[in-house]
């Protein structure tokens, strides 16, 4: 007992108490539910045996279900639209931001910052706010498109099976956009001013100096921002609650909001489970990717 | 062009750009001011003219504002505090060493934080009835963000200690101090600005939580204001003005915070998420 | 300076993993003395020096301070004080804090650890700064700090882990003087880490020469100038570095053969036979630029470099040799010189091992 005593008070002990509460405490509340999904995914789950760990074996009965389900083929492109579509415009915007950024006047450390409150609001009043501007007859989205021109009749964004997808992209293309033009204005910061003089001198222009400098030199931050793009894209859930709830007709549906359909509005949890089994291995992958970019700051 | 002259042209340009990405925010703002016929006219007005206070009164009351507030508080207040108790050792103690199991462990925390609540969501919904938590909504629903928020909140602070050198702790235990105590005396005061901005963060993205809430908690006098604000969006609603009025009182504390804050939150976020 | 023993190791090892950090290394320290340990880094002089502070377990052996056994004692129980290379000042406690944390922890009255506080203040010149934050200091300030914060203990030893690198060189040597008489005027026992050979020479009674974990040798500054027990002792110690020839003893077992150079003298009282290869050190100021023919080494100057009081002259060949030349040459590249040495400088060493060979 001493021991152990003067080992928490001198030695290492302090150490491993310290981190033997946390990740104690992440394995039973989110280590726990990972493999208690994996295990419904093969159960037999439905209101009567929910209160209970011994439910029929159900083998593969649930994924069969799902991939035979008619809808899984549109919500799987869905989804593919949808993370590809916002991670392209989030980066394409906050690059493009971020390299104005760089041209360093009076208040632009500041401005910069203020972008990023889009990323600190509440998913749901994002929502709530592209929500009210995606509105058909009296969206200000309409309008402004309507005096510029572009389009003739109004669009219903929510409603039209051919835009619903696409109000959810916009709305999360602007949320997520301030934070990939912070991380890129991080990484643009870090590369040495002398590496430009230098190519300067060598005779290259802005442009040149933009694909041979600043591209590769900016290849592991891309790498951990697309990587953490596809993170928090299947990580949205907020605003397809707050603005399309995945309608109409599944034409917004994604396989995140899907799995969360099927277990709280069918009560069907196998099949939720097994959504999600499936999409967790996928963000399982995606944060190998980003770990692995991120590499020297994980082994400092 | 003059430096300055190109100073002023780019304030003038990014001031633009800010403007047209903050003009959801401000159409919130001025939505929020309307009458309810006046949402609906055509051309919109983009200017605050008579504006209605009242509002936002009306909402308060009419929407029962003042219980999803608290709740949204209580939440966030009970995730920010068990997440910075439990996650700040951790934190300290992934940043102080190096070897093949803090690699493991860290490689877990990093794994766990990328895990989308709404897949999540399932298990840990069935486990809690299992167990009986869902018998207490609302600490279900702050134990099951803190395994949410802690793996970021861990990621952040442990960059913070590791700008705090190893050096100060260890002329603490030559000069006097068991490893408790230059924990406590060096370690913890100086990575403080840190620990308060992640925990500033964590706050934010606990009170504006919505998946854990609205599948867990099924009595309305316990749901936060994202939940609420949810049911106040039916397919069919008209209100937007008292919609974008409730959304203007959820989320101005949240905005006002990170104004203040701003340099700090966007410095403490940096640091953690790339390198 | 008294014959008590402050500070024993006896076959004391460390590993870290697989590396053998620390190899059976003895030394004792006695109470009053200032050593040194020197060595090129990732010799293990630093992790001595932080297993004696407690900052680092011992894997094997004994470590005593003051004749009690410290093997597994916290560090805040050995009763010694540590100066920083980072000086490692608490930036959130100004200088009077930090000054006093230590009398804080031992809850001594306020009075009394200002009074002392006061008193360090004086003796290492802090007066006026102690109620700045660290940041607020210069390099030279902070490093007083640091050493008031250790003087301020009495503790029964001082350990120095290169507390003079990140100053610069004028402000180094004013230190290196102002620690020694420190030292002195405390009756310390101090422990001094570094890379710096001159250091070493200058400030410590007792030089410990380490590499690779083990220890090369030990003794007093001018022993180890004198008679180097390796090769590596031979070239770590003294500046410029020790010139290494292969040499051949001749025929007549009075000279060594040095190809393409000429020869040496062979110093007397050494066992080796005609035509045993050995490894000569020359040290460059015991080289002499000599006129006329002769007996030497014979080479021509590659280049000379003048520091003004003195000047190196760098001779062609594989390897070159350094020649220490008091005042100013008139030599010129290209110009060829004769050196000679006299045989009781002459350091010879077993080509193999690069063990000193004869007395």
């Amino acid at each position: 007992m001493k021991r152990i005593i003067s080992g928490l008070w001198d030695g290492k002990g302090f150490d491993i108490a310290l981190v033997v509460v946390a990740l104690g405490f992440l394995m039973i509340f989110a280590g726990l539910p990972l493999i208690y999904n994996v295990v419904m995914s093969f159960q037999k789950v439905d209101i009567f045996s929910l209160g209970t760990f011994a439910r029929p074996f159900a083998g593969f009965d649930n994924y069969r279900a799902i991939f035979a389900d008619p809808i899984f083929v549109p919500v799987m492109k869905n989804t593919v639209i949808f993370i590809v579509a916002s991670i392209v415009g989030q980066f394409i915007i906050g690059f493009s931001l971020a390299l104005f950024f760089t041209l360093d006047f009076p208040g632009s450390g500041y401005l910069r910052g203020l972008f990023l409150v889009s990323w600190v609001m509440p998913g749901l009043v994002v929502g709530a706010i592209w929500n009210w501007i995606f509105a058909g007859d009296f969206g200000v989205l309409n309008f402004a498109l309507r005096e510029l021109g572009l389009i003739g009749g109004n669009i219903f964004w929510r409603s039209d099976t051919n835009f619903s997808l696409w109000a959810v992209i916009i709305a999360n293309i602007w949320l997520g956009t301030s934070f990939n033009m912070i991380l890129l204005s991080v990484g643009l910061a870090s590369i040495p001013r002398d590496l430009y003089e230098a190519a300067e001198l060598d005779g290259a222009n802005a442009l040149q100096r933009f694909w041979t400098i600043t591209l590769p030199m900016m290849r592991a931050t891309i790498g951990a921002i697309i990587a953490l793009g596809l993170i928090f894209t299947l990580q949205q859930f907020d605003l397809f609650a707050a603005i399309t709830s995945g309608g109409p007709a599944n034409s917004s549906n994604v396989a995140q909001y899907w799995a969360w359909e099927l277990s709280f509005r069918e009560y069907d949890f196998a099949r939720g489970a097994t959504i999600s089994v499936l999409m967790i291995v996928l963000v399982m992958i995606a944060s190998v990717v980003y770990v692995r970019s991120t590499r020297y700051e994980v082994r400092g | 062009m003059t430096l300055e002259w190109r100073n002023r042209v780019l304030v003038v340009i990014a001031l633009g750009l800010a403007a047209l990405y903050l003009f959801p925010l401000y159409w919130m703002y001025v939505t929020s001011l309307k009458t309810g016929s006046d949402i609906f006219a055509t051309p919109p007005d983009f200017l605050p003219r008579d504006a209605k206070w009242g509002n936002y009164g009306y909402v308060w009351t009419s929407r029962g504002m003042a219980s999803y507030m608290w709740n949204s508080i209580v939440i966030a207040s009970g995730t920010t505090a068990l997440t910075a108790l439990l996650g700040t050792g951790c934190a300290y103690v992934l940043a102080r060493y190096r070897n093949g199991w803090i690699d493991v462990a860290l490689f877990l925390v990093l794994m766990l934080q990328v895990l989308p609540a709404s897949l999540m969501i399932t298990p840990i919904f069935v486990g809690f009835s299992q167990v009986g938590l869902l018998d207490t909504p609302r600490l279900a629903v702050i134990l099951a963000l803190t395994a949410k928020t802690m793996p970021f909140f861990v990621v952040l602070v442990r960059a913070t200690f590791m700008s705090v050198p190893a050096e100060l702790e260890e002329a603490a235990l030559v000069d006097g101090n068991s490893r408790i105590g230059a924990f406590f005396s060096i370690a913890l005061p100086l990575a403080r600005n840190g620990i308060l901005v992640s925990a500033i963060l964590i706050f934010m993205q606990a009170f504006g939580e919505y998946v854990y809430s609205k599948s867990i908690i099924q009595s309305p006098t316990l749901q936060p204001a994202s939940v609420g604000l949810n049911s106040f969006m039916g397919p069919n609603t008209f209100e937007w003005n008292n919609i974008m009025a409730y959304a203007a009182i959820y989320v101005t504390p949240i905005l006002a915070v990170f104004v203040l804050l701003q340099r700090r939150i966007v410095a403490g976020l940096t640091s953690g998420a790339l390198k | 300076m008294s014959d008590e023993l402050q500070i024993e190791l006896i076959d004391v090892d460390k590993h870290y993993g697989a590396f053998h950090a620390l190899k059976a290394v003895n030394l004792s320290i006695r109470k009053g003395q200032f050593v040194a340990l020197v060595g090129p880094s990732g010799c293990g002089k630093s992790t001595l020096l932080r297993s004696l502070a407690g900052l680092e377990t011992i894997t094997a052996g004994t470590l005593k301070i003051a004749g009690e056994v410290m093997n597994a004692v916290p560090p805040r129980k050995r009763d010694v004080a540590m100066v920083f290379q980072s000086y490692a000042l608490y930036p959130h406690m100004r200088v009077i804090d930090n000054l006093t944390y230590s009398m804080r922890l031992k809850r001594a009255p306020r009075s009394q650890s200002e009074a002392a506080a006061k008193e360090v203040a004086a003796t290492t010149g802090l007066e006026k700064l102690l109620d700045r934050y660290p940041r607020e200091l210069s390099g030279g300030q902070r490093q007083r700090v640091a050493m008031g914060r250790a003087i301020i203990r009495h503790p029964k030893a001082f350990l120095f882990d290169e507390p003079l690198s990140n100053l610069d060189a004028a402000l180094r040597v004013h230190m290196r003087k102002e620690i020694r008489s420190l030292h002195d005027r405390l009756g310390a026992t101090s422990v001094y880490v570094t890379h710096d050979q001159i250091e070493a020479m200058t400030m410590a009674d007792h030089i410990v020469v380490m590499r690779d974990g083990v220890i090369e040798q030990q003794g007093a500054p001018l022993e180890l100038y004198d008679r180097p027990s390796t090769r590596f002792v031979g070239g770590f110690i003294g500046s410029p570095a020790m010139n290494f020839v292969e040499a051949v003893v001749a025929e007549d077992r009075r000279t060594l053969v040095i190809e393409d150079l000429g020869s040496v003298p062979l110093p007397g009282g050494i066992m080796l036979g005609a035509g045993e290869t050995v490894t000569a050190g020359l040290r460059p100021e015991h080289l002499e630029i000599s006129a006329g023919d002769g007996p030497g080494l014979h080479a021509k100057v590659d280049f000379v470099e003048f520091t003004g009081a003195a000047s190196f002259v760098i001779t062609r060949g594989a390897p070159g040799l350094t020649v220490f030349n008091v005042g100013r040459t008139t030599l010129r590249p290209d110009e060829a010189v004769r050196l000679t040495i006299a045989a009781e400088n002459v350091h010879l060493f077993d080509r193999e091992t690069g063990r000193r060979l004869g007395a």
